[in-house]
C-alpha cells in the first residue's frame, strides 16, 4: 500500500469523517427523530436482554459447578455490545452486569448491599476491566468498519484509475472524473468549464445558468471555500467549489444537493466539502494531467502507426517499384541485352531491390500483425494452388536452385486463407533458397498424413543445431551462423509461422545436423467439407 | 498504331511505362491525375487504359467507375495493396484485370495483350480461342488438346468456356459459380474440384497446373501460353514477372 493511502487511513481512524451511511439516507423531518429513538433503544434493550441471559446462565452453572465463574460470563455481554454498537452499549453492559452480579450472586443475595470487602473489590476490578475491554472493543469495531469503507475507496479508485487509463480525450476524462465524483459523493457532480467554448461538449449534464454563472464568479474570484447556490427556478440547491489546479479548462466541481435546504443542507455541505477535498487528492494523486496525456500519447502513437504503414507502404515501395519496372524494361532494350555487363549489372540491381521490398513487406506484415493480429479470411483452398501460388511468388529466387516437386494427386481441399498459407509456404522457400548452396535441390512435397495436410520444403543447405532449432519460432530469429551467410531482418519465419498459427496449423523444423540440410513443413488441419454428394453439381 | 492512356501520379512510373510499352510498339498517352485521365479518355479515342489506384484528386475506382459508364475499352488496374477483397471488387466495377506493383513490363504486355485480344475477339467474332495446346471453339463447343479432340462433361466445358472468354485474364470464383451453376446456389468446394477433374483432362501433370492458374483469393486464369511455376529449374516462363 502507498504511504499516502496509509496516511489517509491512519487519518480516518483518527479524526471523525462523515461515515457514507448518514450521507447517503436523507431523511425526512418528521420521521427523523423517531427513527433515532429507535435506533438507540435497539441496543440498550438487546444488552439488558444479554445481561439478563448471562444471569441465567449463571444460575444454572451454579447449580452443577461450584466455581466461581460470575465476572467472566457477565464479560461475554461487554465485548458483544461494545462490538455490535460500540462504546456506549458496553459501558451500559458493564454497569448492568455489576448491578446484576451484585444483586443475584454476591452476599446478601437479592439486595445491593456487599457484606465482604473482597466482594467489593471483586466488582469494582470487574467494572474497570469491562470498561476497558468495552473500550478496546468499540475501538477494533471501528476499525473494521473505517478499514472496510476504505478498500470499498480503493476499489473505486482503481475502477476510476483504469477507467482513466481508457480516456482517449480531455472529453472522456471529464466524464470521468464526473462519474467518480458523483459516485464518491453520492450526490450528481459536474465540472464547470471557465472558457465557454467547451460548455457545448456537455449539454445532456447541464447545470442551470445561474449556477455556471455564479460558479464563473467564484472561479474569478478565486474563492477558496464552497459556496451553497440556490436555483431559484427549480428550488434546488447546488454547492460549487473552485478546484485548483484546475482540470483542463474546467475550473469549478458543483454538486446537486437536492431540494434540501436550511440546516440539514448545511450539514451535507461540510460533509460535500470534505469529500471534494478528498476527490481533489485523489485526482492530484492519480496524476489525472499525466494521465490524459499518456492517453493523448498512446492515440498518437496509433496513428503513427498507421501513418507510418501508409507512408512506408506508398513512399518507399512505389520508388521501389519504379527501379524494378526501370530494369524489366532495361533488360528489355536490345543496347542491354547484347551486352553481358549491362545484363549482369540490371539484373543486380533487379535482384537487390526486390531483396529490399521483400524486407519492407516483411516489416509491413509484422508491424500489422503487433498491432491488430492476423484476421484470416477461410475459404475452401486446393493444396495444389497453394504450391503453385509460392512457387510462382518465389520464382527468381529459386532460379539457381534445382526445384523437384512431390504434390500428391487426391489430397483433400482445406479450409484456409490461401493468400496467408502461400505467403508462409514461399518464406519456406525463401529460407531455403537463402541458406542452402546454388545449383542444390530443393524439394517441395504435400501430402496428406493423420489428419493434416502436410507442406514441406527439403534443402541440401547449412542445416540447424539443436540450439537454432529451439529459438526457431522467435520474432527475428537468425542463428549466427545464417547472419554471417546473408542479410535479412530474420522477420520472416516468424510471420509465416503467426500465419500458419491463425490458419490453426505449425511449423516444424527438422535437421540431421549442421550443414546437412533442413526439411521446414507446414501442417494444416484437415476439417470435413460439408458438401452434399457432389455427383449432382458435378457430373454432368 | 494501339493507343494506350497511362493514368498514375508518379512520374517514374509513367516513364517506365512508356519506355516499356514504346518498345513494343504502342503510342504513349499520360496523365498524372483523375481529371487529366478522364479527359483524355473521353477526348482521344484510347484502345487500352492503366490505372493506378492512388491518384491525388479522385479515387482511382472511382474513375474506372465512370470510364465504364460510358465505355468498355480495357482497364488494367495497378495497385500497391495486396488486398483480395479489393481486387474482387475492382474486377466487379469493371476492370479487366490488375497488376500489383511492383511488377515486371513483361507481366503488365502479357495482360494488356489479353485484354486487347478479347476487345478484338468480340468484334472480330473469331470463334476459336487458344491457350497453349488447347484450342477452344466456342460456337461448335469443340475442345482440343495437341489437335486431339477430347472430352469434357457439361459444367467442365461451362468453366473452360468462362476461362476462354477471359483468356490471359482472371476471372472471379464468383463469376465462374455463376457461369457454371447458374442462378443455383453452390459453393466454392465444387468449383475446386471441378476445376481439378478439368486441370486432370488438360494439363500435363495436374499437380503442376500450367494452363488454369490460382490467384489466391481471387480466382482463376487460363494461361495464353502455357507456363507457370518453374519446378526442375526449367528456366522463368515467358509471361512472369521478370526483368
Amino acid at each position: 500500500m502507498s504511504t499516502l493511502q496509509e496516511r489517509r487511513i491512519l487519518r480516518d481512524l483518527t479524526a471523525k469523517l462523515p461515515s457514507h451511511d448518514d450521507a447517503e439516507a436523507p431523511v425526512r423531518h418528521s420521521a427523523r427523530w423517531l427513527n433515532i429513538a429507535a435506533l438507540n433503544a435497539i441496543p440498550i434493550v438487546a444488552t439488558f436482554a444479554m445481561v439478563w441471559l448471562a444471569t441465567i446462565s449463571l444460575v444454572v452453572i451454579n447449580y452443577f459447578v461450584p466455581f466461581n465463574l460470575v465476572a467472566l460470563i457477565y464479560m461475554l455481554p461487554v465485548v458483544v455490545a461494545a462490538t455490535t454498537w460500540g462504546i456506549g452499549a458496553g459501558v451500559v453492559a458493564a454497569f448492568a452486569g455489576a448491578v446484576a452480579a451484585d444483586f443475584f450472586f454476591y452476599p446478601p443475595l437479592y439486595s445491593l448491599w456487599l457484606q465482604n470487602p473482597q466482594d467489593i473489590v471483586d466488582l469494582l476490578l470487574y467494572l474497570l476491566v469491562a470498561l476497558v475491554t468495552s473500550n478496546l472493543a468499540a475501538r477494533l469495531k471501528n476499525e473494521a468498519v473505517a478499514l472496510q469503507r476504505r478498500e470499498k475507496e480503493i476499489g473505486e479508485l482503481h475502477a476510476f484509475s483504469q477507467g482513466l487509463a481508457t480516456c482517449l480525450n480531455s472529453r472522456d476524462l471529464i466524464f470521468a472524473v464526473q462519474d467518480y465524483l458523483s459516485n464518491t459523493l453520492r450526490y450528481r457532480a459536474v465540472l464547470i468549464a471557465t472558457a465557454p467554448a467547451d460548455r457545448a461538449a456537455f449539454e445532456n449534464t447541464a447545470v442551470p445558468e445561474e449556477i455556471r454563472r455564479e460558479a464563473v464568479k467564484l472561479i474569478a474570484a478565486g474563492a477558496r471555500r464552497a459556496s451553497t447556490v440556490l436555483d431559484p427556478r427549480r428550488h434546488r440547491a447546488w454547492l460549487v467549489r473552485v478546484i485548483a489546479p484546475e482540470i483542463l479548462g474546467y475550473g469549478a466541481i458543483a454538486v446537486e444537493l437536492g431540494e434540501e435546504a436550511g440546516e440539514r443542507s448545511a450539514a451535507v455541505a461540510q460533509r460535500v466539502e470534505s469529500l471534494i477535498e478528498e476527490a481533489m487528492v485523489t485526482l492530484n494523486h492519480l496524476k489525472v494531467k499525466e494521465a490524459i496525456e499518456q492517453a493523448t500519447i498512446n492515440y498518437r502513437t496509433e496513428i503513427l502507426r498507421d501513418a507510418l504503414i501508409g507512408g512506408v507502404s506508398h513512399e518507399l515501395r512505389t520508388p521501389l517499384a519504379s527501379i524494378l519496372g526501370s530494369c524489366s524494361v532495361l533488360n528489355r532494350l536490345p543496347v542491354v541485352a547484347d551486352d553481358h555487363q549491362a545484363q549482369a549489372l540490371v539484373e543486380a540491381i533487379n535482384d537487390q531491390a526486390g531483396q529490399l521490398d521483400n524486407e519492407i513487406r516483411d516489416l509491413l506484415d509484422a508491424t500489422r500483425i503487433s498491432a491488430k493480429g492476423v484476421q484470416p479470411q477461410l475459404t475452401w483452398t486446393d493444396p495444389t494452388d497453394i504450391v503453385s501460388g509460392a512457387l510462382k511468388q518465389k520464382e527468381r529466387r529459386l532460379s539457381a536452385h534445382w526445384v523437384t516437386l512431390d504434390v500428391a494427386r487426391d489430397i483433400p481441399l482445406v479450409h484456409v486463407d490461401p493468400v496467408l498459407v502461400e505467403q508462409a509456404l514461399g518464406q519456406l522457400l525463401e529460407n531455403a533458397a537463402k541458406y542452402s548452396p546454388s545449383g542444390s535441390e530443393i524439394r517441395i512435397s504435400s501430402r496428406c498424413e493423420n489428419g493434416h495436410v502436410v507442406f514441406s520444403v527439403r534443402d541440401q543447405g547449412n542445416g540447424l543445431t539443436a540450439d537454432e532449432k529451439g529459438q526457431l519460432g522467435r520474432q527475428s530469429f537468425r542463428g549466427s551462423r545464417q547472419v554471417a551467410g546473408s542479410g535479412g531482418s530474420g522477420l520472416g519465419l516468424w510471420i509465416a509461422s503467426t500465419f500458419i498459427a491463425a490458419n490453426g496449423g505449425s511449423l516444424h523444423a527438422e535437421s540431421p545436423g549442421p550443414n546437412l540440410g533442413t526439411t521446414m513443413s507446414l501442417q494444416l488441419p484437415v476439417t470435413a467439407a460439408e458438401m452434399p454428394e457432389p455427383a449432382d453439381a458435378l457430373n454432368d | 498504331m494501339t493507343k494506350v492512356l497511362v493514368i498514375d501520379d508518379e512520374a517514374q512510373i509513367r516513364r517506365f511505362l512508356r519506355a516499356g510499352f514504346e518498345l513494343h510498339g504502342f503510342t504513349i498517352i499520360e496523365a498524372e491525375d483523375a481529371a487529366g485521365g478522364l479527359r483524355a479518355a473521353t477526348m482521344d479515342a484510347v484502345d487500352l487504359i492503366i490505372l493506378d489506384l492512388n491518384l491525388p484528386d479522385l479515387d482511382g475506382s472511382e474513375v474506372l467507375e465512370r470510364i465504364r459508364s460510358w465505355s468498355n475499352v480495357p482497364i488494367i488496374v495497378l495497385s500497391i495493396q495486396s488486398d483480395e477483397h479489393e481486387k474482387v471488387r475492382l474486377l466487379r466495377l469493371g476492370a479487366d484485370d490488375y497488376v500489383v506493383k511492383p511488377f515486371g513490363i513483361s507481366e503488365l504486355l502479357a495482360r494488356s495483350d489479353a485484354a486487347l485480344r478479347r476487345q478484338l475477339r468480340s468484334t472480330n467474332r473469331d470463334p476459336v480461342v487458344k491457350a497453349g495446346p488447347l484450342a477452344i471453339d466456342l460456337v461448335s463447343r469443340a475442345v482440343t488438346l495437341n489437335g486431339k479432340r477430347i472430352q469434357l462433361t457439361r459444367k467442365e466445358y461451362a468453366l473452360l468456356h468462362g476461362l476462354a472468354t477471359h483468356v490471359g485474364l482472371v476471372v472471379t470464383h464468383q463469376q465462374l459459380i455463376k457461369e457454371i451453376w447458374g442462378g443455383h446456389a453452390s459453393n466454392i468446394q465444387y468449383l475446386r474440384i471441378l476445376v481439378r477433374k478439368l486441370r486432370q483432362k488438360i494439363e500435363r501433370d495436374a499437380t503442376q497446373p500450367q494452363l488454369i492458374v490460382s490467384e489466391s483469393g481471387v480466382g482463376y486464369r487460363l494461361n495464353q501460353n502455357e507456363s507457370g511455376a518453374a519446378p526442375g529449374g526449367r528456366g522463368v516462363p515467358s509471361n512472369s514477372y521478370s526483368a
